[in-house]
């Protein structure tokens, strides 16, 4: 029993020691360019460890949380733009917000708090349903929040760009959120909460025999992975500087999406690992896309190889480990196995295969 | 398990890419659109290489070279952050953005809190410039107000027109300021009536209720201020014909390029700006070598008077340099506010403290009859006041 404690606890710290090493990396010997990339790749551990929180624990596909990142991020850019470029960009804001200026922490709570609301009121609604329809309601949640945000012009700045957020995320507010993100999913999962769910994921039936709330446990989950999402796309807003809403759809959702299932959709380090991979690949893809001097030639793949090579790049992982790369194995684990080479492994290991 | 601390190794030796920054040259980068829709409207960046040529081939700008780096976009906002990172990192001293304030602005704000120069090759917002990006953002554009104005003040003294109506497709910013633009003229000019006024979208299909509405208008207007573009502008055209309409229309440059004509067969009487006449020949010699050369280089003539701007934005840059003595950002830019009628390939062009973009502008008027674009002779529009630009 203690074993299994040692490695459920020290997955979330081995995982943000990865990501420590990561940053300090590119803190040390990064050029602009790819420290950007390693903020943005920190930024997405945030939002993809956030629908792990209700995705990966629950097994119900949420094709809806980019809705909560839209909401927060404008959320960031309603408390910290400028009140002159405000009132340019929406003059309709309440009073409040349109006169006022928050502090970037407070603001980001605020965004948290924000989304988490409405991911309460979302999942009353949609929480009863069976699996299937509930996920089939997140996308058409992610369709409303798409076209209030693109009408509501005064307010949202409709389809136009909103520029000029401060941009206050640096590496290390990145690797903070990305740090805290990671360890309250590494400490959801090891409550009560998270093991009910858990449980509810592999099956239901049991689950409510063991007298599991299946509504309640995917209500929690719900709303802290929306409060995530939120708290995610607010540090993006802050660290672009620029939003718009176009961003906030089909194709962040997928791409957010697809990094948790390559990664393993069922363990943390699969959220992780899978955000890494497919950074990494996207940053040298475009590197080699832009060119690369050999000798007196520059030799460049034609704009979008990025896209190409990166949907094979899944397919190949998705065919070769049906369940992502790291499946439903922990980092905690596998640095266990170092330390106990030689004993025999087995433990029971429930996947969504 | 050894991925992941691969992954650090990689990351590490992908740091190790060298600075290409360099004393001997002038860099100028070019965060814009090389795939997605946004593509074709950035062609603009293909007569600013050519300017970039032209100065090279004259010995440079202060003696140095000059040389062009740049990064796709891919018609994403949010990649056009990196995308003017990646070009700064390259060693930028100029960053050229999108021809769209959407897609331009985040680049731009990029480029401008890297404390860089950002020129919008032809966004029409006043918004890209102190308002929404910053002080170090440029646009080599006219304010979509000027193309409705120079109309009114054109079609009123050349065309004798006194009674107008205004057909507003209200989808996008451009056509709204553009129609305002001419309604402000029309105001000022004398002895003239706006008699009816009506809107629609570019997506709709059918504008007959607005057809209905202008034909029982009395008096009958002398002229239609049709604000749009294609696809949806193509089809009006050809619905206010095919109801028997026969008042000239006056178009804004939106609907420039020919592309469209043969959707309304037979198209007589109708008028609208552009900088050129991008399917040649234009009356003005720079512009027409200009197309040549295009043609050469290209093998097509450039499907919108669009892609002259970008020839304009790398003359006026190299001017302000010239004068500044450096490519120091703060320097450039004051140089760039005090411009007043620079001569360009395109016109007269001025920049200030209060506005970024330009206010007035020399258009060629482009007369369609029956179905061929001609040229009708330059006109200059009025000069717009700041607080119509910005609809306060």
């Amino acid at each position: 029993m203690r074993k299994i404690d040692f490695i459920s606890s020290s997955t979330p710290l081995f995982l943000v020691m990865v990501l420590f090493i990561l940053a300090i990396a590119s803190w040390l010997f990064a050029g602009t360019a790819l420290n950007r990339a390693m903020i943005e790749l920190l930024v997405r551990v945030v939002l993809v460890v956030s629908i792990y929180i209700f995705v990966g624990n629950s097994g119900i596909v949420s094709f809806g949380h980019v809705g909560f990142m839209a909401i927060g991020a404008y959320a960031m850019a309603w408390q910290t733009m400028l009140p002159l470029l405000k009132k340019n960009a929406m003059p309709g804001l309440p009073e409040f917000l349109l006169t006022g200026n928050l502090p970037f922490p407070i603001a980001l709570l605020f965004s948290a708090m924000l989304a988490g609301l409405v991911g309460l009121l979302l999942g009353t609604v949609i929480l009863r349903l069976p699996s299937i329809a509930a996920s089939i309601c997140t996308f058409a949640f992610l369709m409303i929040v798409h076209s209030v945000y693109s009408n509501w012009g005064s307010v949202t700045g409709g389809t136009s760009s909103i520029v000029g957020i401060p941009t206050k995320v640096n590496l290390w507010v990145a690797f903070s959120g990305a740090a805290i993100c990671v360890i309250m999913a590494g400490l959801y999962q090891l409550t009560r909460y998270g093991l009910a769910l858990k449980c509810t994921r592999e099956e239901e039936i049991a689950a409510r025999a063991a007298g599991i709330d299946i509504f309640r446990q995917r209500l929690i989950a719900f709303v802290l992975s929306a409060t995530l999402m939120g708290f995610g796309g607010a540090l993006y807003a802050a660290f672009l500087g620029a939003i718009y809403i176009d961003a906030f759809y089909l194709s962040q959702t997928t791409m957010l999406l697809a990094m948790l299932v390559v990664g393993g959709m069922s363990s943390l380090t699969g959220a992780v690992g899978g955000v890494v991979v497919i950074s990494l690949l996207t940053y040298v893809l475009r590197g080699l896309e832009r060119g690369v001097q050999l000798g007196p030639q520059t030799i460049a793949l034609p704009s979008g190889t990025q896209e190409v090579v990166l949907g094979v790049v899944m397919i190949v992982a998705l065919v070769s480990s049906r369940s992502g790369i790291f499946g439903t194995r922990e980092l905690g684990e596998i640095a266990n196995r170092f330390r106990a080479r030689g004993a025999i492994w087995a433990r029971f290991q429930p996947s969504n295969d | 398990m050894t991925r992941l601390p691969m992954f650090s190794l990689l990351s590490i030796a992908l740091a190790a890419q060298p600075a290409l920054a360099d004393d001997s040259s002038i860099t100028i980068g070019f965060a814009i659109a090389k795939s997605g829709w946004m593509q074709p409207y950035d062609y603009a960046s293909r007569t600013a290489e050519m300017a970039i040529e032209d100065l090279n081939n004259k010995g440079g700008l202060l003696g140095k070279q000059l040389r062009i780096v740049s990064s796709d976009t891919k018609t994403d906002p949010a990649e056009g952050v990196r995308a003017a990172t990646d070009v700064i990192d390259q060693g930028a001293d100029l960053v050229v953005v999108s021809c769209d304030y959407d897609q331009g602005a985040p680049a731009a704000l990029a480029a401008v809190s890297a404390g860089k120069l950002a020129f919008s090759l032809c966004a029409g917002d006043p918004k890209m410039g102190i308002e929404g990006v910053g002080r170090q953002a440029f646009t080599t554009s006219h304010a979509a107000q000027t193309q409705g104005a120079v109309m009114a003040d054109w079609g009123f003294a050349k065309k004798g027109f006194r009674n107008a109506y205004v057909l507003l497709d209200d989808s996008i910013e451009f056509t709204t300021s553009a129609c305002q633009g001419f309604e402000y003229r029309w105001g000022q000019l004398e002895a003239t009536s706006i008699v009816g006024r009506d809107s629609f979208k570019n997506s709709d299909a059918s504008i007959s209720s607005q057809i209905t509405r202008l034909k029982s208008l009395n008096p009958a207007p002398d002229a239609i201020m049709l604000c749009t573009y294609p696809p949806g502008g193509a089809s009006a055209v050809r619905q206010l014909r095919a109801a028997g309409i026969e008042t000239p229309v006056l178009m804004t440059m939106g609907m420039d390029g020919s592309y469209w004509l043969p959707a309304v067969p037979n198209l007589s009487n109708a008028f609208l700006p552009a900088i050129g006449l991008a399917s040649g020949p234009d009356p003005d010699k720079k512009i027409n070598d200009l197309i040549e050369r295009y043609k050469k280089a290209y093998g097509e003539p450039p499907a919108t008077a669009f892609v002259f701007y970008g020839y304009a934005l790398v003359e006026l840059w190299a001017r302000a340099v010239e004068r500044a003595q450096t490519t120091e950002t703060e320097a450039v830019f004051a140089e760039l506010e005090k411009m007043r009628d620079e001569d360009t390939a395109i016109g007269p062009m001025s920049f200030s403290d209060q506005l970024h973009i330009q206010n007035k502008g020399r258009y060629l008027i482009i007369g369609i009859e029956k179905g061929k674009s001609e040229p009708l002779g330059y006109w200059n529009s009025p000069e717009i006041p700041k607080d119509v630009i910005f609809k306060q």
